[in-house]
């Protein structure tokens, strides 16, 4: 069986008064069937782009180049009316703000039924009453009356269900989550990751999960991705990233993460610095800046990814494997 | 709804009230008395006394307007000097002229505009947008009477096409409706054309601020194609200024097509009014003015009800 989603060395750059900048360079990573995998780290690191890149719904000015393959075709070649058929049909895709992400003017109901319309050779009746089983598996009360009202009658975690069922209305292979509930508050956080983790059992949908959360990321995902100013900085399952964690990035975002247990007075350890912007790229490695344990070699070149283990990898020199 | 709509034209009155005070103190300002123009070569003193007094002119000003207003509450629209036909029935008459010429050019105006503006937005900044841009501006500067002669001069003088005036051909017997048709170009294009330009640029603006919004997004994400993206998802919420501003430019039609009826020799009620202003007919001019007064409040009325119906966030209270 073929990975859902393959990406090879995939690079957006981003035309800036003539000039291209890099801002997500030589991406890898793969989502095989059923496997939520998790996607992280600060803003302004390349996620989102990344996340867009694979859709192909980035703006002119970006230019895409790699490989994404999406159950072996490869999306960025396909013709735009192939590359339609597949959006909302076999990858879906819920964003960060549930707020401005319906369209306020039409109906519940219209915007998820257009999906199904889109795709599926069935009549308006028929999407309807699909639309309203959808509705009652995203766990929204009173489907019925729903599907008359309009967005800006519904609260910001109705909302997001509203956009799960409208992501998930035809039964993709692929969702992709970005950010899907940095805007809601914690209890209705839980509860819109729990119908995540509900829908991906039951349909057997894969989850690329964007996101800068750690906690959301340890209850959510079996891999993840770190990354880094454009660049992947370490991979592994979550064991690996929280109890063997690699790249000093990583190890810095698990100590800024407040600690119930902590002895009180133990204060939280920021990362220093920000992340660096498209123009000012630091040369040798991006962390370099930032870094604790900055030695001169970081300074002048680059790392690769090193492998750690078996599926683990990180791109310090520190994990460089020094032939004995 | 229906609560909202009485509250807002009771809310008009006092403002009709003040529209038809200042008019009725600008018309007795301008020099020249209609007894002077109505009596031309035989004026005398005497003439003149006896007139003024038959019309009620030699009473107070402020006489003159309530004895109007109270007419005006009875119905009474008064008795044009100049015709000496009820007001009302000389302005039900030219009504429906003026009527087909404002109301295709705010259609056509408007449909043309959206999908201009609309296009403009979706390739913003290419050769075509950047062209467009310049003729719009040409357009918007140009006031419409002079647009109207000069499409008089193209296309009747010079090529002969269409017609420079009337509302149907003299020299034919039984004008039909083709020939009826063939003499509404003309004047309608001279608004339309300078309405489309002002109304594409707000469109192309507020389009360009909805293909931004997020739920374009979505709507791309679900497998719509562009077409759908824009004319479906897009357009329904950027029409709305341009909502606003179909009240806003009903009554500044109207105005417009007094000076396109005077050049077409349209007989609507722009040239009526033309006509009256000239002889001083003040019955005729506070006529009028009563009724722009009527149309502009309706006007907001309309664009506001159609506003709601466009975005369901909008609530009457």
């Amino acid at each position: 069986m073929p990975n859902i989603l393959d990406v090879e060395s995939l690079n957006v750059e981003f035309n800036i008064n003539g000039t291209y900048y890099p801002a997500v360079h030589d991406v890898s990573f793969h989502i095989n069937p059923g496997e939520t995998v998790g996607l992280v780290g600060e803003s302004g690191c390349g996620k989102s782009v990344t996340s867009l890149a694979l859709v192909r719904l980035l703006p002119k000015s970006a230019r895409v180049n790699g490989e994404v393959l999406y159950e072996g075709r490869n999306l960025l070649t396909l013709a735009d009316g192939e590359m339609r058929k597949i959006r909302g049909d076999g990858i879906g895709m819920i964003f960060q703000e549930p707020m401005t992400s319906l369209n306020p003017v039409y109906k519940i109901g219209a915007q998820i039924s257009e999906t199904l319309l889109l795709h599926r050779d069935i009549s308006a009746k028929e999407a309807f009453a699909q639309s309203v089983d959808m509705l009652k598996k995203v766990g929204i009360p009173r489907p019925e009356e729903i599907m008359d009202e309009h967005p800006h009658q519904l609260s910001g975690g109705m909302r997001q269900r509203v956009m799960i069922a409208i992501a998930m209305a035809c039964n993709p292979h692929l969702l992709i989550a970005d950010e899907p509930t940095t805007a809601l508050d914690v209890t209705i956080q839980a509860q819109i990751l729990e119908l995540m983790r509900e829908i991906s059992n039951e349909f057997g949908t894969s989850i690329l999960l964007i996101t800068h959360d750690l906690g959301v990321v340890a209850e959510m995902c079996h891999r993840v991705v770190v990354m880094y100013a454009g660049q992947i900085v370490e991979q592994g399952t979550v064991d690996d990233l929280f109890f063997n964690p690699q790249h000093p990035y990583t190890r810095g975002l698990l100590n800024a993460i407040p600690k119930i247990d902590a002895r009180s007075k133990q204060r939280l350890q920021p990362i220093e610095g920000n992340v660096p912007s498209l123009t000012r790229m630091p040369k040798g490695c991006r962390f370099s800046p930032r870094c604790p344990h900055v030695m001169d070699q970081c300074k002048v070149q680059s790392p690769e990814l090193f492998e750690v283990e078996n599926i683990h990898f990180s791109r310090c020199w520190m994990n460089e494997k020094k032939e004995i | 709804m229906l609560k909202y709509m009485v509250r807002r034209v009771l809310e008009a009155i006092p403002t009709l009230l003040g529209v038809t005070v200042i008019s009725f103190i600008m018309i007795h300002i301008v020099p020249g008395s209609p007894v002077r123009i109505l009596l031309g070569n035989h004026y005398t003193l005497e003439r003149a006394a006896v007139l003024s007094k038959e019309l009620g002119l030699n009473k107070p000003l402020w006489m003159q307007y309530f004895i109007w207003l109270g007419n005006l509450l009875r119905g009474n629209f008064g008795f044009s000097y100049v015709y000496n036909k009820p007001v009302a029935h000389l302005v039900l008459q030219a009504l429906p002229h003026t009527l087909i010429i404002v109301v295709a050019s705010i259609l056509v105006a408007h449909l043309f505009a959206v999908f201009l503006g609309s296009v403009q937005a979706y390739y913003q900044d290419s050769m075509f947008d950047q062209v467009a841009t310049v003729i719009n501006y040409l357009f918007y500067s140009m006031p419409s009477f002079w647009l109207g002669v000069l499409l008089i001069i193209v296309f009747s003088i010079d090529l002969h096409w269409l017609p420079s005036g009337g509302i149907v051909s003299s020299q034919i017997a039984n004008p039909g409706f083709g020939d009826w048709l063939r003499h509404l170009i003309l004047p309608v294009c001279s608004l339309f054309m300078i309405s489309v330009a002002g109304w594409a640029r707000y469109m192309r603006s507020s389009m360009r601020e909805s293909l931004l919004q997020d739920y374009v997004r979505t709507a791309r994400m679900k497998g719509a194609n562009e077409f759908r993206v824009v004319f479906v998802h897009a357009l329904r919420n950027s029409i709305l200024p341009l909502i606003t501003l179909f009240g806003l430019s009903l009554p500044a039609l109207l105005a417009g097509a007094l000076f396109i009826e005077e050049i077409f020799n349209y007989p609507g009620m722009g040239l009526l009014y033309w006509n009256a202003v000239n002889s001083r007919d003040y019955p005729i001019i506070m006529g009028i003015t009563v009724f722009l007064g009527i149309v502009t409040v309706l006007g907001n009325l309309v664009a506001d009800i159609l506003y709601g119906i466009v975005d369901p966030r909008i609530q009457y209270r």
